[in-house]
């Protein structure tokens, strides 16, 4: 439980700037210059990729909780199991369907929005996960708001002053945090700020139940540098990469060549090509931390949904598990389409081929 | 995921020695303003800083509790997670209650609970107790409260302990005298009456509906998974000032490491079960203190009795011998625990405790598995993550077995509690604290429901020993009975029992009234008795 679910987002880091542009240069390309259409149509392909993909993931889902050989109502009931309540949670879980139709009405429920009764709280899934998703979306934004226009920013200078002080420095201090599993930053914020060092900031984020976690802005300052902290050094490591190489572009050269400003040349020209590769891991890494922030959450004892889903698998109350899966998987999706629309909107040459 | 208890679903305490006499002295002449005194003064925190001032009101106790989650509730009768115990206490009471050596007293809502025949009980209440709503707990309340525990259905704790309770035939002397006719002799129903889960609520209560018992706490509000606020009783009934905080918030922790954090940062006032890692940690801090109690819960290893190769005696004792239950206590409770004599149930008085102390013997245990013919023996041991120390137990005897050329495979199963439970020839479990007769009820007999041992041996005179136990009254008599129980136990028995472990939880020193060493069966000396007899200094 302690690693995210993409395990390291280092692995991904290497391939992802590059497939991310390549595989848009290739749907381009397929389409050849009659496919036209431009943006629109392109949304529209992702969108419908996406949808796919969840279909796909919600088989899986299904397949991996409920469906697999042996009897979930035993499984869920262990030793509290008696004929009478493994009947009951056998009709609740509609278990004497068919697999196909025990699908199809999970899947229905699911896109009308009820996906179903926890059997641990014996509460509706959504009224149980309600507060929890806002907290946890609330805690994703604002670590996404800090830590990318943060990271564009370092990347995007350690490039410019490329072996100077600042980029030595940066580059050694983003090695070293990637290299920090997130439960260590935590724990070592934990011990610097709150317990040990410095007694300055709470230990533990306690949003009462009802109350929103922007009511608690000091509770929320740790959980969010760590996640910014997890997040923050890949994307400025790929960003200065990224930016390092169009510098040297024949382009940029050729507009510094045509005369102008240094400030016109950075912003119309180098940034926004460099952003592209980047939108891809920022989109991999905000995906990573939906999954990451059950640990976040772990240690500050943060109410948000990867407390609900450790709890959820422990107590095998399995359509809390199924809801949140697709939950993040959606948010994956979502995510990636963003990051695609994003780096075809900053990179001309992709735009135009569209 | 119901009966998954770390807390203890099967955690109940009983005293089946001095009830009786207890009650009988005790009786008509305690009421609740004695309990008091003594108790506050017992306050005075023995091992810390904290001053004995007298009490003062005033305050939000925050208290984090280990474990919680969707599952929990709050019931005057049940529990599911560790907080929900937390939950239970500041709301509901019991008829009898348990003190600080694990003998029953009339401080509760009983002013007598007698035995008047081997199936004949009666329960006088105290005068002027009232629910949080305003109403006087009655006659009919008890009446309702036993019969909702005696219910199958309501799927409670208490139901396997009354079951000699005929729940039909309950009936009202007074307003305040209810009697108990059993469909047969139970000498154990006191030691019922005082299990922390078996509360007293008002006629027509529910789970799902309002909830109010007579508690010091009135439950304000309750978020599954994430906490519990509780606001002082302003009425209530024992009428010497307690309890003492303005309110109480029970928060969930289901990680530890969070948990300590907030008390060392000062977010919560107190915890349950500090792991003993950190022990140093807190006494250092300065103004945190270490909160001991002896348990008795525990965690056997269980060979059933009539299956290969434990349907051999000699291999039974033989696996007896080879546990050093000096290392285990260390290395699973780093130290915070007894070593056992495969005897469970050491608070009741009844507790034979002329039984030499088994200590390994892995010569004498090779010796016995060369008689049995079982030289270089390989067996499965199945456990699961039920409650700390399961798997670690499991771990460590499968060490010490090699000594005695006993191969021991672990087999650690998330599934544990599914279709094999009860099943195996070798397993381990958990079971809470409970005096031997209610302990036996539940899982020593053929009629018990988790009668892992599979105990007790066909030719064997101890069913019949325990239906006399059951009928006799005298608590002299019947230890003697309980003996010839608990040797036969102790020589031809399938429980391996290494060890019981302490209760130790770790509160800030601003918190006067806690009591370190009492024969605890809840955390928190059972979570300050309702919070009531602890407060801010």
């Amino acid at each position: 439980m302690a690693t995210g679910p993409s395990g390291s987002p280092s692995a991904t880091l290497q391939v992802e700037p590059l497939a991310g542009p390549v595989m848009l240069d290739r749907s381009g390309a397929a389409g050849g210059p009659a496919r036209t259409g431009g943006i629109r149509m392109f949304i529209l392909r992702r969108v419908l990729q996406g949808v796919l993909v969840l279909v796909l993931v919600s088989i899986v889902v299904f397949a991996a909780t409920q469906a697999l050989p042996g009897d979930p109502a035993r499984a869920i009931l262990g030793r509290g199991a008696t004929p009478a309540s493994l009947a009951a949670l056998r009709e609740q879980l509609h278990l004497n369907q068919p697999v196909v139709q025990q699908y199809l009405t999970w899947a229905t429920g699911l896109l009308h929005g009820d996906a179903g009764r926890s059997l641990a709280a014996q509460e509706p899934v959504s009224k149980l996960l309600a507060d929890r998703l806002v907290n946890t979306a609330f805690l994703l934004l604002l670590s996404g708001l800090i830590s990318i226009p943060l990271s564009v920013a370092l990347g995007a200078y350690a490039a410019l002053w490329r072996d100077r002080p600042f980029d030595v420095v940066t580059s050694l201090l983003t090695l070293v945090l990637a290299a920090l599993p997130e439960f260590v930053v935590g724990v070592a914020l934990v011990v610097l700020f709150a317990t040990t060092v410095f007694k300055i900031l709470p230990a533990i984020t306690l949003i009462p139940p009802g109350g929103r976690p922007w009511d608690q802005p000091v509770a929320m300052i740790l959980p969010t540098l760590t996640l910014v902290i997890a997040v923050t050094p890949y994307v400025a490591r790929i960003m200065r990469a990224s930016m390092v190489e169009v510098l040297e572009s024949d382009y940029v050269e050729m507009a510094r060549l045509k005369g102008l400003s240094e400030r016109l040349v950075l912003r119309r020209h180098a940034l926004p090509n460099a952003l592209g590769p980047t939108f891809q891991v920022i989109a991999i890494n905000l995906a990573y931390l939906a999954g990451g922030v059950i640990v976040v959450e772990y240690i500050f004892n943060f109410a948000g949904i990867g407390g609900a889903l450790r709890d959820a698998v422990a107590n095998r109350d399995i359509p809390v598990v199924q809801a949140l899966a697709m939950v993040i998987a959606s948010l994956y999706v979502v995510l990636n389409l963003l990051a695609d629309i994003g780096t075809i909107l900053v990179t001309p040459r992709m735009r135009t081929k569209l | 995921m119901e009966e998954r208890p770390s807390p203890d679903p099967k955690n109940p305490l009983t005293s089946t020695i001095s009830r009786r006499r207890l009650l009988i002295n005790s009786g008509i002449v305690v009421g609740g303003a004695m309990l008091v005194g003594p108790l506050a003064a017992c306050g005075a925190s023995p091992n810390t800083a904290t001053t004995s001032t007298s009490p003062k009101r005033g305050g939000n106790f925050r208290l984090g509790v280990t474990g919680g989650g969707s599952g929990d509730i709050i019931d005057g009768q049940k529990i599911v997670t560790k907080p929900d115990q937390a939950r239970l206490t500041a709301g509901f009471e019991t008829l009898l209650e348990y003190d600080e050596n694990y003998k029953l007293q009339t401080t509760g809502l009983a002013e007598s609970v007698t035995q008047d025949a081997p199936d004949k009980w009666t329960i006088r209440l105290k005068q002027g107790i009232t629910f949080h709503d305003g109403k006087t707990l009655g006659a009919d309340d008890v009446i309702y409260s036993l019969q909702r525990i005696s219910d199958p259905k309501q799927g409670l704790f208490g139901t396997a302990g009354l079951a000699s309770v005929d729940p039909n035939n309950i009936t009202k002397v007074d307003d305040r005298t209810v009697r108990l006719n059993l469909k047969h002799a139970d000498s154990t129903i006191g030691d019922q009456l005082g299990q922390y889960y078996n509360g007293m609520v008002p006629v027509g209560y529910t789970r799902a509906g309002q909830q109010i018992g007579t508690g010091p706490y009135k439950v304000q509000s309750f978020t599954k998974g994430q906490q519990s606020v509780h606001v002082r009783n302003a009425n209530y009934w024992r009428n010497n000032g307690e309890p003492w905080f303005d309110q109480v918030t029970i928060i969930d922790f289901p990680d530890v490491a969070a948990q300590v954090n907030a008390l060392l940062s000062g977010q919560i006032d107190a915890m349950t079960d500090i792991p003993a890692a950190q022990i140093n940690v807190v006494k250092n801090h300065g103004s945190l203190g270490i909160l001991e109690g002896q348990g008795a819960d525990w965690r056997p290893l269980c060979m059933a009795i009539d299956m290969p190769p434990f349907d051999d005696n000699k291999v039974r004792q033989a696996f007896r011998l080879m546990v050093d239950r000096n290392a285990m206590v260390q290395q699973v409770f780093s130290g915070h625990g007894r070593i056992a004599n495969d005897l469970y149930s050491p608070f009741d008085a009844a507790y034979d405790s002329s039984l030499p102390q088994r200590h390994q013997d892995i010569a004498q245990a090779k010796s016995l598995l060369h008689q049995a013919g079982k030289d270089n023996l390989v067996v499965d041991l199945h456990t699961t993550d039920g409650a700390a120390g399961m798997v670690d137990s499991a771990n460590i005897f499968a060490t010490q077995a090699k000594a005695a050329g006993v191969t021991v495979n672990v087999h650690n199963d998330p599934n544990y509690y599914g279709d094999q439970y009860l099943k195996l020839a070798f397993s381990v479990d958990f079971w809470g604290t409970r005096n031997y007769l209610p302990q036996v009820a539940n899982g020593s007999i053929p009629t018990a429901p988790y009668n892992e041992c599979h105990w007790p041996p066909k030719d064997s005179n101890y069913i019949s020993l325990y239906q006399q136990a059951l009928a006799e009254p005298s608590s002299g008599k019947r230890a003697d009975i309980i003996h010839q129980m608990q040797k036969l136990e102790y020589d031809q028995g399938g429980y391996i029992i290494p060890m019981f472990n302490n209760l130790v939880d770790a509160y800030n020193t601003k918190v006067a009234g806690f009591k370190n060493g009492s024969k605890a069966t809840l955390n928190l000396d059972t979570f300050g008795h309702g919070y009531r007899t602890i407060w801010f200094a």
